[in-house]
């Protein structure tokens, strides 16, 4: 028996810029070279042996990769290296984006969240992780960059299967951008987990509400799960049950069914999927009753 | 009267910050993984990945050949003697020899230059097994055919007991009211935070030395020259500080300890040992899974007549203390209440899972829970206040149990007055807001048993010239404060101050014997032998001052470092002027020994009977928890308990203890269990393995302990335990808090937010069932 053993031998790389990354991945499969962001997952995934990587490719000293910045068009655009922390503190987030604010502030403890960076939430593909969730209500697209150059795409579509994205061996995500939410609008992240203080997740709901210019119905819904299904997932159907319709009981219990249908919470260890179905259903209520309720409380204010 | 002389204490009674605070909080006190010597190596375990398989050959060529590996050894490189506490429970060996029992039994070990060597050589090593049945459920190892894992022990029974009192079946026929449960308890572990290290030096004379993090060295001492098969005075043990034990492996010898002798003495040089959290956690001592039946009969009154008890405990592999731990369950199966007549029968069963053994409480923890669960049903049932049915049942002083326990003071009533108190339980209960809830559990515990073997605790003071003082005694300081208590029952006595005292660290060469820190033991049993001491030393002074300075020495008093005359207060001498005297101009040395034996009474182990411990405790508290109705989850809003620990001599740590207990018992209940798939830990990491946080400690909003103090004859100074029985009541408390708040009543531990959740839909349906 070891489940954790000592890191394996590979030999380290730090490169200084992106350029220089694309090119150290160019040509390489994903056993051969591994990136290594906060490492707060990778190096577990070493010390386990489930990655034994000739090379690692250490992104700390990739200054380009490491920034939160509002773009012109009034998006948020952030660096993959971003650590949790840099996040929690960026005026930008704190003021227009509490959802992501909340949502950090929910992962792991303060040393974590020192080091886990916000690209490695992402590319490390786990059903659990608490970012994609809420960046996906929020309408987050990523940059993929490679030697053959960037591409963009939705969140949605990065994860098409349990630990795996659609990310080319050649291709890192450098970027996320999320448009600025629109007024009238809030969202909220409730993360389920046994104990009070740092744990990881059992059930994640991301709820994003736009209310319509009278406040009285939803414009628009978004709703997305970590450990509702093998991977994290927008649940598309379930979205559109309450649009144009106002909060209601039996509203919310329909999308709630909707969302549960659209779910297939695995069991394991951790949890059993018929209770993480259960949370599911009673959270997704009270994740949009609170997100209605921000954005209510945001309307008429301006973004 | 009791508060009297609570206020006579010049050292006693005040609250006093642990000696050793600063030291560990400036990070300069020296753990065993501090220390480092000059050619150390580093030492590793393999550990075996299967749960039981016969060990057909180890080939060590590679790993040997490795640079930087200095040696390997594997079980045949010891004698192949067994060892382990109760002669006939001797089943541990320092490494496999031909059989593993469970995933993560220690098969070899590497001594190298360095941890990563050492572990690379561990993927070198070569071992072929052959796989043999394994079984993990007691059930199931009991069954005829089921695969055996210690040939001396048929049908896996690795400990029974059975006792009777009165005459319960008479009792039975007799009560008015009659009811049986079924209670299960699950693995957890001691959660230290210092995992087990040690470093081993053989040296050329053949005296193999052991530095280590131990809570009781001696017990170490025994089992190293037992496995080791040389005598103990060729072994010395040498105590660390320890960074948390609650008998989590560092009351015995483990293999670390062996291997780092035994590859100091094929390398000649120093070898070090230390566990990773992983290893901790797999491997074995925790607590006892349990499934407890239990049957209780009472009057229309409420008052019990009879309980039978059946109790099947999960034992791992290995045995451990878990003879005792049985025998301890059954023993103490009524405390604190009036039985009159009980039945106990257990079986500990040996399965393929890491071994348990006691972890804070003991067993004491999985029978309150039972019994004061089932107590609250009754209760209901019979329509009788749960405050006023445990008061109809409580012990009071002076009390002897039908199995031999003499209840010197035991003030249970008012425990659970000052709880009703605190909590508002009268305003509270059947008052709350739905989904809101008060429980109540009660529980008690023993200040140190009575044992068997070795039971006895002695202490030695030895005054320096500079009038300050060296106390050594055999038990250790394990973050409880022992320290600072022992400490201040010599200044105490001596008239000087907590710091003029010395504690020493446990050293088999030079302190006294002691067969360890556990039970509960050490304030009482070690606190009576220092008390002693130090009037013994007092007594010495007292003549040489009395001499010197032409008074009775019968009336002189020890106070502020001075020798008074308590008759003329003007007449005093320095006590640093007394010592110095008698060591310059008499040559006298200055020492004081004491003991506590204990031993006057002896225990019937075969039957039970006798008066297990010189004191007991009881204590009662109310939790208050509010439950998410959707989703299960629990939120502990208050706890309210209250102890009788005897005059607390340390009020602050008295209180450290309190939170402490009860915090773990938190845990227990609620978050803590160690997940086995097939005898496989799933979860061996703190971020998996969920102890409550300090950081979930301000959300457990109210909390409040209050002491009922009480003069307890036996106590050195009127005290008692206090860290293990303020844990005893609260799972129960929590579990009937929850049936409060829910009506859902759950007899199996841990209460996960999801067992609460389908609970609640199983009353739901009850009720939609029985409709309108
Ligand atoms: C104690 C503890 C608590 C935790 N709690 C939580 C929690 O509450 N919520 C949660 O979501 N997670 C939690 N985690 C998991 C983990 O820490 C986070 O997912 C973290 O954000 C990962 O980021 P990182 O920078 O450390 O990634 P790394 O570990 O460096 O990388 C993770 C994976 O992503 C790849 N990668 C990293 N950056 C890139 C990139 N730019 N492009 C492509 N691939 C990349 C790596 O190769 C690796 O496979 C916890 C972990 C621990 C140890």
């Amino acid at each position: 028996m070891t489940y954790l053993k000592r890191l394996p031998k590979f030999e380290y790389v730090s490169p200084r810029s992106l350029d220089e990354v694309c090119g150290l991945i160019a040509g390489t499969s994903d056993d051969e070279v591994m990136l290594l962001a906060g490492g707060t997952d990778a190096i577990l995934q070493m010390r386990r042996r489930e990655r034994v990587p000739r090379r690692v490719i250490g992104l700390k000293g990739v200054a380009e990769l490491e920034f939160v910045r509002e773009r012109a068009d009034g998006s948020l655009a952030i660096g993959a290296m971003t650590a949790l922390h840099t996040l929690l503190s960026a005026p930008a987030v704190s003021q227009r984006y509490d959802l992501l604010r909340e949502t950090t502030a929910q992962i792991g403890g303060p040393e974590l969240r020192n080091v886990a960076t916000i690209g490695g939430n992402i590319a490390g593909a786990l059903p659990c992780a608490d970012l994609p969730p809420a960046l996906m209500t929020l309408g987050a697209r990523i940059r993929l960059s490679s030697q053959r150059g960037d591409r963009w795409l939705p969140l949605d579509e990065f994860f098409p299967e349990f630990g795996r994205t659609v990310a080319e061996d050649d291709e890192l995500v450098a970027e996320i951008s999320l448009p600025r939410p629109a007024s009238n609008s809030g969202g909220t992240y409730l993360k389920f987990h046994d104990r009070h203080s740092m744990d990881m997740t059992v059930v994640g709901v991301s709820a994003f509400v736009v209310l319509d210019d009278d406040g009285r119905t939803f414009r628009d819904l978004k709703l997305a799960y970590a450990n509702g299904a093998p991977t994290v997932f927008r649940a598309r159907r379930a979205e559109t049950v309450l649009r144009g319709h106002a909060l209601t009981d039996e509203g919310l219990e329909a999308v709630a069914e909707t969302a549960c249908a659209e779910s297939s919470p695995r069991t394991s260890w951790r949890a059993n999927g018929e209770y993480r179905l259960e949370l599911i259903r009673a959270l997704t209520k009270r994740a949009i009753r609170l997100a209605w309720g921000k954005a209510s409380s945001r309307k008429g204010t301006k973004p | 009267m009791n508060e009297q002389i609570r206020r006579e204490f010049q050292v006693l009674g005040k609250p006093t910050p642990k000696k050793d605070a600063p030291l560990k909080a400036a990070g300069r006190a020296e753990f065993a993984d501090d220390i480092n010597m000059p050619g150390m190596l580093h030492g590793k375990l393999l550990r075996s990945p299967h749960p039981h398989a016969r060990i057909v050959s180890i080939d060590t060529s590679r790993a040997a050949a490795l640079p930087g590996v200095r040696a390997v050894i594997t079980g045949k490189d010891f004698p192949g003697v067994r060892y382990g506490n109760l002669p006939r429970t001797r089943d541990y060996l320092p490494l496999a020899i031909d059989t593993v029992r469970y995933i993560g039994e220690e098969v070899a070990a590497v001594a190298a230059i360095d941890e990563d060597t050492a572990e690379e050589a561990l993927d070198l090593l070569q071992v072929e097994y052959e796989l043999l049945p394994a079984v993990f459920e007691p059930e199931e190892a009991m069954k005829p055919g089921a695969p055996q894992l210690h040939a001396p022990a048929p049908g896996n029974i690795s400990a029974h007991t059975e006792s009777q009192f009165g005459d319960v079946a008479a009792a039975f026929a007799e009560a008015d009211y009659v009811r049986e449960d079924v209670f299960e308890t699950h693995a957890v572990k001691q959660g230290m935070l210092e995992p087990h290290a040690c470093v081993g030096v053989w040296d050329s004379f053949g005296k193999a030395t052991l530095w280590s993090c131990k809570m009781s060295p001696y017990t170490v001492w025994r089992q190293l020259a037992m496995g080791l098969d040389i005598k103990p005075s060729d072994i010395r043990v040498v105590q660390t500080y320890v960074g948390g034990g609650f008998s989590g492996g560092k009351q015995e010898a483990m293999p670390m300890d062996f291997c780092a002798l035994m590859l100091s003495k094929k390398t000649g040089r120093p070898v070090k040992f230390v566990h990773t959290m992983e290893e901790v956690l797999t491997i074995g001592h925790m607590r006892h899974p349990m499934k407890i039946w239990l049957r209780t009969g009472t009057t229309k009154d409420g008052r019990i007549l009879a309980q039978h008890c059946k109790l099947l405990a999960n034992g791992g592999a290995y045995s451990s203390i878990g003879g005792f731990s049985i025998f301890l369950a059954g023993a103490m199966l009524n405390l604190p209440y009036r039985v009159p007549n009980m039945k106990f029968e257990s079986d500990r069963v040996y399965t393929n899972n890491g071994f348990c053994g006691a972890l804070r409480g003991h067993t004491v923890v999985q029978m309150c829970f039972a019994r004061d669960s089932q107590l609250e049903r009754i209760a209901e049932d019979l329509g009788i206040d749960p405050l006023e049915i445990r008061r109809r049942n409580a012990l009071h002083d002076g009390d002897v149990t039908p199995n031999g326990f003499r209840i010197n003071t035991f003030a249970f009533d008012e425990c659970i007055t000052r709880v009703a108190e605190m909590s508002g339980w009268y305003s509270k209960r059947g008052k709350l807001p739905k989904y809101r809830g008060i429980g109540f559990g009660c529980g008690a515990h023993l200040s140190g048993a009575r044992l068997m073997g070795h039971s006895a605790s002695a202490a030695e003071i030895r005054m320096l010239e500079d009038g300050t003082v060296h106390l050594t005694t055999g038990s250790t300081d394990v973050g409880q404060g022992v320290e600072t208590v022992m400490s201040m029952i010599a200044a105490e006595v001596l008239g000087v101050e907590v710091d003029d005292v010395n504690y020493l660290k446990v050293d088999s060469a030079a302190t006294p014997l002691d067969p360890g820190t556990f039970g509960s033991r050490v304030t009482l049993f070690t606190g009576n032998a220092v008390k002693q001491a130090a009037e013994e030393v007092c007594r010495q002074l007292a003549e040489i001052a009395g001499e010197r300075m032409g008074v009775d020495q019968q009336d002189l008093v020890f106070r502020k470092r001075e020798i008074i005359n308590r008759k003329d207060e003007r007449q005093r001498v320095s006590l640093k002027e007394i010592v110095r005297w008698a060591m310059f101009q008499q040559g006298r040395v200055i020492t004081g020994r004491g003991t506590y034996g204990a031993s006057e009474e002896k225990i019937d182990f075969q039957t039970g009977q006798g008066n297990l411990s010189p004191a007991y405790n009881p204590t009662a508290c109310a939790v208050e928890v509010e439950v998410d109705p959707e989703t299960g989850f629990v939120d502990v809003v208050g706890l309210w308990g209250a102890d009788d620990s005897g005059t607390p001599l340390n009020p602050m740590a008295v209180r450290g203890q309190v939170i402490g207990a009860a915090v773990m018992s938190i845990g227990h209940a609620l978050y803590e269990n160690l997940i086995r798939v097939d005898g496989k830990v799933m979860n061996p990491s703190f971020r998996d393995y969920k102890m409550p946080q300090a950081t979930d400690l301000p959300k457990l909003a109210d909390f409040q302990h209050a002491n009922v103090i009480t003069w307890e004859p036996e106590g050195p100074f009127g005290a008692k335990e206090a860290g293990q029985g303020a844990g005893t009541g609260v799972i129960a408390a929590l579990a009937n808090a929850i049936y409060d708040a829910t009506g859902v009543r759950l007899t199996r531990l841990p209460m996960t937010p999801e067992s609460i959740l389908f609970g609640l839909k199983g009353v739901q349906q009850q009720k939609g069932n029985r409709g309108p």
